[in-house]
């Protein structure tokens, strides 16, 4: 096979506040075959998004870049912007994460292939168009030749990436760089693209660089895979050998962290990645390392080629080495629980256009006929796809927005009650949003965002306040010293501790987690899940846990709740579902969810 | 050799940071410092100057009648031979005196209304703004003459029907603005934890509103000094004998044949600074804060 792409000693510095410039990505080497999958992987801050965007020469400006990109023999670091341009949309085409945003909503798709046809080709109008319908086929449109004049909004998530992928084929490139295609899809539909993009490669015999934060989204389909850690490559090579074996602790440790259907414990990543700024010397991952030794602090190792894969490790993990993360699907210990809230009949109907002075016309529900109980110390979980009304169903439970039925939290009804003995029963059901950053006001210090609850209570002194914030504070693991920051200044996973933290405060005996996780890293996941599990334990907690990620939900629920087309199609013991899934859309996303490979191989 | 090379080296690089850095300081700040120190002047005019040059503004000198600028009345006299200097800093105390809390009355109403109308259920929201609307429709400058027509009005008078017709803008601007942050999940989990409206209200929305209502507070007190003035431009602000801005304006208009340039200019230049300044400063605050909402 050809190298598509050759990237030899790249090294990226970006410039970062006063300090001038900081390198962010140090001596990467990195090539792609024709027809090959190569999947750069990494956590934020790894380096790999940078490394994709140099590619691509569209750094930040005052970015530094030495080494060597090439690219069917030019060199992409050393080319003119003029030459730049030529070559990208033609040599090398790009998808992102958000096709929302990449694509122009006032314009129809049909122009917009268009128009990445005509830049690099010229030609008729009457061409171009043909050109667009039939990549619209390729990438899956169904009835294509209807769709050409809609716009992005007329398309669906997966559609409108399957938009994208078209667009970036127009002028069949050598190379596709696809950053995060998946992330923010349904599992399913991320499957599908996977696939799709999977398929594309072979048929035009095309190179694809994949970034992503997932080992599990590649896990299928990639040929060889590059693991970077804080700037630096740990890990690379041929992706059958490294999923059988990983052999360097932070790749062993990156594929423990994922959640799998049926595990039991994830693995913990202990301490943060480092800042830019203050990458140690050695080997960047030794602090964080469970098998670090005296002589990984003193220089960046080698790298170390066994069979299938090379690792930057002075000792790396021998063959058959089985972390702490192998869990078998044992059966969950039954456990009995005293019921403590009751949900009947839930349905819920938002308000359509309102009149002038009222009069909002009714829609169809957005959550129907919905009923379960939940019992003291119980998780129960909530899978569906977007829309499919498991937020819908959280806000009700959390009496945030109207509802018909009955919600009974220890057999008193929410629907009697008005002004202190509502705001107090509410109070007692605690929430934690998807988005860490939206549920901090930006304006308030981290210590007045969780000491909220204890002050909306009364009663307690600044001294005493004080001494609870930091008391909290070390129960979701952080030092109580991140009291004075400001929300802008955590980070993603901290962001949702500190949340956590508050949600704790009011003292709640339930808490609705609403995606909890799903914006942040794999390993950042993973320590989070961990914490919720040791604080159910530890404060007799109930959670209700909506979730898109079928094994997030299996990691932590007692009993899941499978929604569809805004109804419980399915509910049932965890493990029974997994075993004997009744309905076939359950059936499907199980299927769709990261499996225990290693273990079950 | 080396004992002097240290010294040299020191005294050569160090005072050139700290102003470098003053400079480039100033430089990503240029609107707002341009803002602030409009803003200073205005009000040194205002209330300053009139201690510091205290010539009588009402003292005629008729043999001295429409100067143009002299050592005895810097910036010349009126047709009665009134120096024009004290006048313009008679006028700038009388303007202010007004301008200002009209201003503060406005925003206070504007913040309060909006409020109120983003906190309150979705009816009551609606039959508030549709109040609004209405005030909104009436042209205020003429409801402005309207009154000024049938009483004579006092500074009191002046303040409160300033202040009372230049809310709507900032009352609806606020009422938008709480409608967006109060879907917010950090308003959400406080209203979770039995946070009432006024809690919401202040604690959450007024201090992620900080920016927008700062900003838009400063083009109020501009736009209270131009209504002022286009007030007593037309003879209906500040009555006769005290002067300020806008008559003065008045007064030269009718002697504009003569072409008496520092009797048109000063209270001119002054009318627009008080809008560039609070313009300015507005612009240059909007820039500090852009990347914190």
């Amino acid at each position: 096979m050809n190298i598509v792409l050759d990237i030899r000693d790249l090294s990226v510095s970006l410039r970062r506040g006063r300090a001038g410039n900081v390198a962010i990505l140090d001596d990467f080497n990195l090539t792609v075959k024709a027809g090959e999958m190569m999947a750069l992987v990494g956590e934020s801050g790894s380096g790999k998004t940078i490394a994709g965007l140099s590619i691509m020469r569209l750094l930040p400006k005052g970015a530094k870049l030495d080494g060597q990109i090439l690219l069917g023999g030019r060199d992409l670091a050393t080319l003119d912007e003029a030459a730049m341009r030529r070559v990208r949309g033609r040599d090398v085409g790009m998808v992102f994460q958000n096709p929302l945003a990449a694509l122009n909503p006032s314009r129809t798709v049909a122009s917009q292939i268009q128009e990445s046809w005509m830049v690099h080709n010229g030609g008729s109008l009457r061409a171009a168009r043909a050109r667009a319908l039939e990549l619209l086929g390729e990438v899956g449109i169904p009835e294509p030749a209807k769709r050409l004049d809609d716009y992005p909004h007329q398309f669906s998530g997966g559609m409108r990436q399957r938009v994208m992928i078209a667009m970036s084929l127009a002028c069949s490139p050598k190379l596709l760089i696809a950053d995060e295609p998946t992330t923010g899809l349904d599992p399913l539909i991320a499957r599908q693209i996977m696939a799709l993009i999977a398929r594309l490669r072979r048929e035009h015999d095309m190179g694809v660089l994949f970034v992503t934060h997932d080992l599990s989204v590649v896990e299928e389909h990639a040929d060889a895979i590059h693991v970077l850690y804080a700037g630096r490559s740990v890990e690379w090579g041929g992706a059958k050998g490294f999923f059988a074996h990983p052999r360097h602790p932070y790749s062993e440790a990156l594929l423990g962290s994922v959640a799998r259907v049926g595990q039991t414990r994830l693995q913990n990543i202990p301490g943060n990645l480092p800042e830019p700024e203050s990458r140690p010397p050695g080997c960047r991952f030794a602090p964080r390392c469970g098998y670090a030794k005296p002589p990984c602090e003193a220089a960046y190792p080698p790298a170390l080629s066994g069979e299938g894969t090379a690792a930057a490790c002075l000792y790396p993990l021998p063959a058959g080495h089985r972390g702490q993360d192998t869990a078998m699907l044992q059966g969950k210990t039954k456990r009995n629980f005293a019921a403590q809230l009751e949900v009947q009949d839930l349905t819920v109907r938002y308000a359509g256009q309102s009149g002038w002075f009222g009069g909002a016309a009714k829609l169809p529900p957005s959550l129907s006929d919905v009923a379960f109980t939940l019992g003291r110390g119980e998780c129960l979980g909530v899978v569906g796809e977007s829309g499919s009304g498991k937020s819908t169903l959280g806000r009700a439970v959390l009496q945030m927005i109207p509802y018909e039925g009955h919600v009974l939290l220890d057999g008193e009804d929410f629907a009697g009650k008005r002004g202190a003995p509502r705001r107090l029963q509410r109070r007692r059901i605690q929430v934690v949003f998807q988005d860490p950053r939206e549920s901090m006001n930006p304006r308030l210090s981290i210590g007045d965002v969780i000491a909220e609850p204890l002050r909306l209570k009364g009663g307690i002194g600044r001294a005493e306040e004080r001494r609870q914030v930091a008391m909290l504070l070390g129960r979701v693991g952080l030092n109580p010293e991140m009291a004075v920051r400001m929300p802008g200044a955590v980070s993603g996973g901290q962001a949702q501790r500190i949340a956590i933290a508050r949600a704790l405060a009011a003292e709640p005996e339930l808490i609705v987690l609403d995606e909890p996780t799903s914006s942040l890293d794999v390993s950042t996941q993973a320590m989070l899940l961990n914490l919720l599990k040791d604080l159910a334990v530890e404060a007799g907690l109930s959670y209700i846990l909506i979730s898109h990620d079928f094994a997030v939900v299996s990691y932590m629920a007692d009993r899941i709740a499978v929604l569809n087309a805004w109804r419980i199609v399915e509910m049932n013991d965890t493990e029974k579902l997994i075993q004997a899934p009744q309905h076939s859309y359950t059936a499907a996303l199980i299927g769709a969810a990261p499996q225990l490979h290693r273990t079950t191989r | 050799m080396s004992e002097h090379a240290i010294p040299t080296a020191t005294s050569a690089g160090m005072p050139a940071a700290p102003l470098a850095r003053w400079l480039g300081w100033i430089g990503q700040r240029s609107t707002l410092v341009a803002g602030l120190t409009i803003t200073a002047v205005i009000l040194f005019v205002g209330f300053i100057a009139p201690f510091l040059y205290p010539a009588d503004p009402y003292a005629i000198h008729p043999a001295h009648a429409l100067e143009g600028p002299s050592a005895a009345f810097p910036l010349g006299t009126d047709e009665l031979g009134r120096d024009e200097l004290a006048l313009l800093l008679s006028g700038g105390f009388a303007t202010l005196v007004v301008a200002l809390p009209a201003a503060i009355l406005a925003f206070v109403v504007g913040v309060a209304y909006g409020l109120a109308a983003g906190l309150a259920p979705a009816w009551l929201d609606r039959l508030m703004m549709r109040i609004l609307d209405a005030v909104l429709a009436l042209p205020s400058l003429i409801i402005l003459i309207f009154f000024a027509s049938l009483v004579t009005l006092d500074n009191t008078s002046l303040i409160l029907l300033l202040g009372l017709i230049s809310w709507p803008g900032l009352a609806r601007l606020v009422r938008n603005e709480a409608l967006a942050q109060r879907g917010r999940d950090f308003v959400l989990a406080a209203e979770q934890l039995g946070a009432g409206r006024m809690y919401i209200a202040r604690v959450h929305l007024l201090r992620v509103m900080a920016p927008v209502l700062v900003v838009n507070g400063t083009f109020m007190v501009g736009d209270s000094v131009f209504a002022l003035s286009s007030l007593s431009f037309l003879g209906l602000g500040v009555q006769p004998p005290q002067v300020s801005w806008g008559s003065l304006l008045e007064s030269a208009l009718d002697i504009i044949a003569l072409d008496p340039w520092w009797l048109i200019l000063p209270p001119g230049l002054l009318v627009f600074g008080s809008l560039l300044a609070a313009s300015l400063t507005g612009q240059g605050l909007l820039q500090r804060w852009g990347g914190h909402r």
